[in-house]
């Protein structure tokens, strides 16, 4: 007699946004694993020509709630590519500043509000909470860091309002960046302990074969770790200017998403984020990063997406010590923002949003009107290698109960920090187990 | 000079200004905004519930928000007492960031960061697409909670409340 057997999860928790994944298995393995994203497609692209070229920044930060800094910081460096605009030292570290900020905001949200609940063993933060305050606490303490950073620099914490083509509209004075420091110096404390406890969660075991690494993309520059400048590079040896992004990727529609899969041409999928930025910049993180990673025993490379959160943990921290470094050598800008007459061209962008590459491409013309825009958000990116994982995945922990397999799969897929509200509406799970015969319900 | 909000009531929209009728809560947060100053801080949140608990701990706040609910009517208003009522379905999964209201509050509860009062405003939506205009009868219960958020926070003809008996 055969057995059918079917789980079904009408809403994966936990996520950015809302969407639906659908796997069917067998004993002999995975048949079908489809992320689907019910994206309109494209809309912010097409709301975007005609618009001026200032609008830019502001309008795409509201693509995202989580992330609107990373917007902003991929469609004014487009901007000022298309515009030949190379905004000073000072102007480039206050971009950094804020961009630190959005990184601890967002990593410390998905660290210990959706991510931590999976390794401990609760369906929800809050039920985590109720047994460990302690640690719910801490997150939100170290979150209200990097919304200070935001705040100060951004003119508020959600989608910020002082970040212009050419710099800002009003810069700090080194006396308002001042009160910061002692928020910051504790913040940091509390994010090396989050390195520590991070370090110390159960993690599955789960490395890909050989013929089936990960080929991880990130920015490369050569004296920092990369945020908002460098050249985009992968383990498999890729490495060009963000102008030649649309030669080496393609978005590709799939017949059950309206979001578009981005591909590398010559390799098909790819890995974008954290763990990428990690393993092809170690050697840029900040020595106090570096220390506590080896405190934990934490390699300079990993290829455990389950280990992902440790990698934000010491991204978080690398954030905050960047962010002192910073504030301690701060020069204020002589004038907030540099003017320029707009003309035609076209600019392309790559900065490092939390979740990974954040592609921006504008055509303006000469009035400063966009002609034409492209936006490639990180989730994207991922959602093939999200697929692949767990195709890769679930034959490897069949033996658990169903309860516990599909437990499994969300964590797998929180692994990536998914944004799918920069790209959809909803999200179901769908597990369908055929052990032989027919079958049926989804 | 920033003005001192601490002890007074705070206006806080959730959804997105670009997202057709997402952006109710937005839109009357922009209407109120002139109205309130000097009397209500008003607080654009488009996502991240655990910022809420910072916003509103210890504070009296009115909610604004839409709804997504296939019994209601475009245009219905929900009004809820957050802190006391049962939160229907439709209101405890706003937001798709992670956390949902429900949780920000139960989450609140926990840590002891709720807020002293918590006036939720839910107007129901259809069409949710990017750059879409708000519907009609979204405007039309907009101005009604727009009304309503004045009257609570603004009772006697705009100066603050008379606690006088005659």
């Amino acid at each position: 007699m055969t057995k059918n057997k079917t789980i079904k999860v009408d809403y994966l928790a936990r996520v950015e946004g809302e969407g639906a994944l659908y796997i069917r298995y067998d004993d002999g393995g995975v048949h079908d694993v489809k992320l689907k994203i019910f994206e309109p497609p494209r809309f912010f692209e097409g709301f975007m020509r005609g618009r001026d070229y200032l609008e830019a920044p502001d309008i795409t930060a509201r693509i995202c709630g989580i992330c609107p800094v990373a917007y902003q910081m991929s469609a004014v460096h487009a901007m000022e590519d298309a515009l030949g605009l190379k905004p000073t030292a000072e102007l480039r570290a206050l971009r950094r500043l804020i961009y630190c900020g959005e990184w601890i905001e967002s990593h410390t949200l998905h660290i210990y509000m959706l991510h931590a609940p999976d390794f401990l063993g609760y369906p929800s933060a809050v039920d985590m909470a109720r047994d460990h305050p302690k640690v719910v606490q801490n997150g939100l303490q170290i979150k209200k860091a990097g919304n200070a950073i935001v705040s100060l620099l951004g003119g508020r914490e959600i989608h910020p309002i002082n970040v212009r083509v050419g710099g800002f509209y009003r810069v700090p004075s080194a006396g308002e960046l001042r009160p910061l420091r002692e928020q910051l110096v504790e913040a940091r404390d509390m994010a090396a302990d989050t390195v520590r406890w991070a370090a110390s969660l159960p993690f599955p075991k789960f490395e890909r074969d050989d013929h089936n690494r990960y080929e991880f993309v990130s920015l490369s520059h050569p004296s920092e770790y990369p945020m908002n400048e460098g050249r985009i590079v992968s383990t498999h040896g890729l490495d060009i200017a963000p102008a030649e992004y649309d030669s080496h990727f393609r978005e590709e529609h799939v017949e059950y998403t309206n979001a578009l899969h981005s591909v590398l041409v010559a390799r098909g999928a790819y890995l974008v984020g954290p763990m990428a930025r990690y393993n092809l910049n170690y050697a840029q993180l900040s020595p106090l990063t570096q220390q506590v990673a080896e405190e934990v025993g934490f390699p300079p490379y990993c290829a455990n997406p389950f280990k992902s959160i440790v990698v934000r943990s010491l991204e978080v921290l690398y954030a905050f010590d960047e962010a002192l470094r910073i504030i301690d050598s701060y020069r204020q800008p002589r004038e907030p923002y540099l003017a320029i007459a707009p003309h035609a061209g076209t600019g392309y962008a790559v900065t490092e949003a939390p979740r990974g590459l954040l592609y921006h491409r504008y055509s303006i013309c000469d009035q400063g009107k966009i002609t034409d825009a492209k936006i490639v958000p990180p989730t994207s990116q991922n959602q093939k290698t999200i697929e692949d994982d767990l195709r890769t995945l679930l034959p490897k922990f069949l033996h658990l109960p169903e309860d516990k397999l599909r437990a499994r799969c969300e964590q797998a897929i929180r692994n990536y920090d998914p944004c799918i509200s920069c790209a959809t509406h909803f999200l179901k799970l769908h597990m369908r187990r055929a052990t032989g015969g027919a079958n049926h319900g989804s | 000079m920033a003005v001192e909000y601490s002890a007074s009531w705070v206006v806080i929209s959730l959804g997105n200004r670009f997202r057709g009728d997402d952006s109710v809560g937005p839109y009357i947060l922009h209407r109120l905004r002139s109205q309130l100053a000097g009397i209500a801080e008003c607080i654009e949140n488009s996502g991240d519930m655990t910022r809420l608990m910072e916003d509103w701990s210890g504070r009296r706040v009115c909610m604004v928000d839409a709804l997504v609910d296939d019994s209601r009517e475009v245009g219905d208003i929900l009004r809820l007492d957050g802190l006391a009522e049962p939160m229907p379905e439709s209101v405890s999964t706003t937001s798709s960031h992670g956390l949902n209201l429900g949780e920000a509050i139960e989450l609140g509860r926990i840590m002891q960061a709720l807020p002293l009062e918590l006036k939720l405003f839910g107007i129901c939506g259809r069409n949710f697409n990017t750059s879409a205009e708000l519907s009609p009868a979204v405007i039309d219960a907009a101005v009604i909670v727009e009304k309503e958020i004045l009257e609570q926070l603004i009772p006697q003809g705009g100066d603050h409340q008379c606690t006088n008996n005659p």
